[in-house]
């Protein structure tokens, strides 16, 4: 009986072989060649950038771009819980702000190559010479999704009512209180808004592009007051009640699936044959939960545009000469990379140091901080933990920044200047390479990062590796998030920490949180609101002094200069130590086409103009 | 002598027992409840997990932002006075909102529906075949089908769910031949209702394979081995001895017995029909609870969480209940004790 056990076991064992040899199939070929992905497929076709033309009394938006085919639906995803509501006011994660984005246009945006602000609802703005009074000149005759007419009204409302009347998420509205006041916002006729702000405010232009409400759908809910007003236009509401300016407008909305676009055929922008865009009928977006199920969706055809993580790359390099996307590199991400000193030489409200005073001396050290720079093998950890993709970053300002300061040259690790630094203040090794300080003190700190982030415990394995060559002992610990949050903005018990942040390439100003001294993430040197500016360091407040001249001129020119200056400050003191910035690679199937990638603007930024080829 | 009043009034002092029994049995769940929902409330609300971590790391939020956060979602005041709003509203029946403002029931709903259908059927599956299966296999104890059942029910335990549903996944991924997760397709809305049905019914076939596999092993085993514990007890040899017929004995007389057990674990399985599934609901992206909970437990969007962990108290708590009433039904002697 036992032997017919042992032949029913094996026969199952070569059923079930049988059957994985039968899915698995080897779909990459063999290849011994590196593949080579940081270096080619650079940007090399220039966008055409849209005109304004009158047709009619109607002023359009002309798409210079190729005239494509009509007709055709692009699947996009995104990742999580799907958008939480489709009020863009109220938008508080991003996959909200995208969602509505689509939906609702702003007066300007971003031209995706320059960076530039390009009109949008507007059809032209002027500044006043003291960079108080922004005039907006409106497009005549168009329209919303209902046929109604997009005026000046709209914008006014938009402004005074919903933004500046505290609707829905107010942060557009925080960021605008100059010297306690806000920006005063007024209607000249059907067509002209004039903005004033109390300062010249540089960032203002760029919050122009916030989305525009159409009044008469809007002003009945803002009636209702702010706690109603939160659940306007929420993912429950029915999709024809949705009145849009944008290209496109919300069809149907499937809980943790997905959410389906179609074409706006109102649309005021227009391609070369004077035909109405966008050329799709639908834009799909699949609700999804992980990065694993959007690589299996995509190989599966379910998706048409996927963003790749660096150790995806090589594979669908390989992949991508017998089959149907094509890949296209973007260019440095927008995100910054870096580790951080606790500078911090303040004691708590109990009396005691935040931080060690032998470690405050070495923090506060600029030689120390230095030497830890130069021990640090940026290439090496692009080469083995962005596999590659992504490039040695120096600066605060990421790479793709229009206000990027490119005199600050990049440099290689050199132990060597890092051993003259640490000697010159006094660090020295004893017979077993342990390194201690002048005052006989051995160099030993925490370095923290956040639990479950895989590349940022990958870099914090390698720092420790390197800052281990100078003698140092760092005891690496990756705490959970919410618990390193509240050591870094709460309790400020932590020595040295490996972050990122999300910057704009577009407005350095959203980063004087973290760079003016009193800023709430201002975290190598943080203050609490009762300590104000207490101890502040020459060059911190030389950083001050450049945000707020920053933000008030108005000129690109103008600004650049302290912009420049505060990122060479940075990059001379060294409070963070920048590691890299991951290069965004995307795939995109063939048959799409007008496809011009930018790292400002990504793929989908003229989503209106895109089309697929050979579709009925 | 009419004996008959008489027997009418004793059948009406049963009945009351047993309604005194369900009565005592949902006045015990009270308090259990009260528990559950304090345990629950307070494990999340102590652990480290803040709410606000991501806003307070963004350079672009304003103090003022996170300040008025924290007032709308109540964590300024004491843990106690929370606990106490969110029971008093709980009692009401009013659920809260999420943290992202929308209301929980209409979360809870939209999702619920989407996972009954996914583990009634899965139940339902498996108990059609699990119990027969199991019986058959007890009867011809020792024969090789008893065998080939025990080699499959092995490799339906010992695979676990999440890699078989990964596996399939990737069976799906290069077969072309299954939708990689999901419910529906993207034009899912054009379809015709036959198209419909065909298309949910091909998005639910590889989560219904992956939870019928393992449920099924278990179930059938479980069957398997009552049966041959009856079988193999004293009445059942008597009643062979007696002449009665081989399926009398069987279906009659060993079945009955056998099956109380099963009955127990049908309330759990009622238990289950809600948050079962949520391993598989995940891996194959499906619209269920799974995914909703388990991104609220990692935001620590306390209201759904709380939402969902008293909705699986109760279910458990009701499973067992009703395990219980039909186990008083079917079983004379349990009927005695109560």
């Amino acid at each position: 009986m036992t032997r017919r056990g042992f032949w029913v076991l094996s026969l199952w064992i070569i059923l079930i072989a049988v059957m994985c040899k039968v899915c698995i199939v080897r779909d990459v070929p063999k290849s011994d060649k590196k593949t080579q992905t940081q270096q080619e497929s650079e940007l090399t076709v220039s966008y055409p950038s849209q005109k304004n033309v009158t047709i009619n009394g109607v002023d359009y938006l002309q798409s210079q771009a190729p005239v494509g085919k009509f007709g055709g639906t692009l699947v996009s995803s995104t990742i999580g819980e799907g958008p939480k509501t489709f009020n863009p006011f109220n938008c508080k994660d991003n996959t909200s702000a995208i969602m509505s984005g689509v939906m609702y246009d702003g007066l300007v945006s971003t031209d995706p190559v320059t960076g530039a602000t390009v009109p949008k609802l507007a059809k032209g703005f002027s500044i006043s010479p003291d960079g108080k009074v922004y005039t907006v000149y409106l497009r005549e005759g168009i329209k919303w999704s209902d046929g109604k007419p997009i005026t000046a009204e709209d914008v006014e409302f938009t402004w005074n009512k919903i933004i500046f009347g505290g609707m829905g998420d107010t942060s557009t509205r925080d960021s605008l209180v100059i010297n306690g006041k806000l920006p005063t916002v007024r209607k000249y006729g059907d067509y002209v808004v004039v903005f004033a702000t109390p300062e010249p405010y540089a960032p203002f232009l760029r919050m122009l592009s916030t989305p525009i409400a159409p009044k008469h759908i809007f002003k009945p809910a803002v009636d209702k007051g702010a706690a109603y007003f939160d659940s306007f236009l929420s993912t429950t509401t029915k999709p024809k009640d949705f009145v849009v300016s944008g290209a496109f407008k919300l069809k149907e909305y499937v809980p943790a699936q997905r959410v389906v676009f179609e074409r706006n055929p109102d649309y005021y922008e227009i391609n070369t044959k004077d035909e109405k865009l966008p050329y799709l009928d639908k834009l799909v977006y699949l609700i999804v939960g992980d990065l694993n199920n959007e690589v299996l969706k995509f190989e599966a055809r379910e998706l048409d545009v996927i963003s790749l993580q660096g150790s995806k790359v090589a594979r669908y390099k390989s992949l991508e000469p017998h089959s149907d996307f094509k890949l296209y590199n973007l260019g440095p991400d927008t995100g910054t990379m870096y580790i951080s000193f606790n500078m911090n030489t303040r004691k708590n409200d109990k009396g005691k140091y935040y931080v060690n005073p032998v470690k405050q001396r070495w923090f506060n050290d600029l030689n120390f901080r230095r030497a830890v720079d130069y021990a640090i093998d940026r290439k090496n950890m692009v080469l083995n933990i962005a596999n590659g993709i992504g490039l040695p970053l120096f600066t605060p300002e990421s790479l793709n920044s229009i206000y990027l300061n490119k005199k600050l040259k990049p440099y290689d690790r050199s132990l060597e200047n890092a051993k003259v630094l640490l000697k010159k203040s006094g660090f020295y090794t004893d017979k077993k390479g342990r390194l201690f300080d002048k005052d006989g003190h051995r160099v030993e700190f925490d370095l923290y990062t956040n639990a479950g982030n895989t590349e940022r415990e990958a870099i914090g394995v390698m720092v420790k590796q390197d800052l281990e060559d100078l003698g140092m002992k760092v005891n690496f610990k990756p705490v959970e998030f919410n618990s390193l949050v509240n050591k870094l903005v709460s309790t400020f018990e932590w020595d040295m920490v490996i972050m990122g942040l999300t910057g704009s390439p577009l407005e350095p100003n959203g980063g004087k949180n973290v760079w003016l001294s009193d800023g709430r993430l201002h975290m190598f040197n943080m203050r609490t609101p009762q300590e104000g500016k207490a101890g502040i360091l020459p060059w911190e407040e030389e950083l001050d002094l450049m945000f707020t001249k920053g933000a008030l001129a108005t000129k690109f020119e103008d600004r650049k200069v302290y912009y420049d200056k505060y990122q060479e400050i940075v990059y001379n003191q060294k409070p963070m130590i920048y590691i890299y910035s991951p290069i965004r690679i995307v795939a995109v199937r063939n048959k799409f086409k007008n496809i011009y990638p930018s790292s400002l603007g990504g793929i989908t930024h003229n989503i209106e103009e895109i089309y697929e080829e050979g579709n009925k | 002598m009419n004996l008959f009043p008489y027997i009418l009034i004793i059948l009406f002092i049963k009945k009351m027992e047993i309604l005194k029994y369900i009565l005592k049995r949902i006045l015990q769940t009270i308090p259990l409840l009260i528990i559950v929902s304090l345990v629950s409330f307070f494990i999340i609300r102590l652990s480290p997990v803040d709410p606000l971590a991501e806003l307070k790391l963004n350079p672009s939020v304003s103090p003022e932002t996170v300040q008025r956060e924290k007032a709308r979602l109540g964590l300024d005041k004491p843990i106690i006075i929370q606990y106490g709003k969110w029971a008093i509203s709980f009692v009401k029946g009013d659920l809260g909102v999420t943290s992202t403002g929308e209301k929980v029931s209409t979360k809870l709903g939209e999702r619920i529906p989407n996972t009954l259908l996914l583990t009634s059927i899965v139940i339902l599956l498996t108990w059609l075949v699990g119990v027969p299966l199991g019986i058959i296999a007890a009867v011809r104890w020792k024969s090789p089908f008893d065998r080939m059942m025990t080699v499959i029910t092995s490799i339906g335990m010992a695979i676990p769910s999440f890699f078989f549903a990964v596996l399939l996944l990737m069976f799906a991924v290069k077969t072309g031949w299954f939708p990689i997760g999901g419910l529906t397709s993207p034009n899912f809305s054009e379809m015709s209702f036959w198209g419909k049905f065909w298309d949910i019914t091909h998005h639910l076939i590889l989560p219904v394979v992956v939870l019928f596999t393992i449920s099924l092993a278990g179930l059938q085993r479980q069957m398997r081995a009552n049966m041959l514990d009856v079988l193999d007890s004293d009445y059942v040899k008597f009643a062979r001895a007696k002449g009665l017929s081989e399926n009398v004995v069987i279906y009659k007389h060993a079945l009955r017995n056998a099956v109380n057990p099963m009955i127990t674990l049908l309330g759990f399985e009622f238990a289950g029909l809600l948050s079962g599934a949520a391993l598989t609901e995940y891996v194959f992206q499906y619209p269920g609870l799974g995914r909703l909970i388990l991104e609220a437990v990692m935001k620590s969007d306390i209201n759904l969480v709380m939402a969902s962990l008293m909705m699986g108290a109760i279910m458990l708590i009701a499973g067992n209940l009703i395990a219980d009433i039909l186990l008083v039904i079917t079983d004379p002697r349990i009927r005695s004790k109560a």
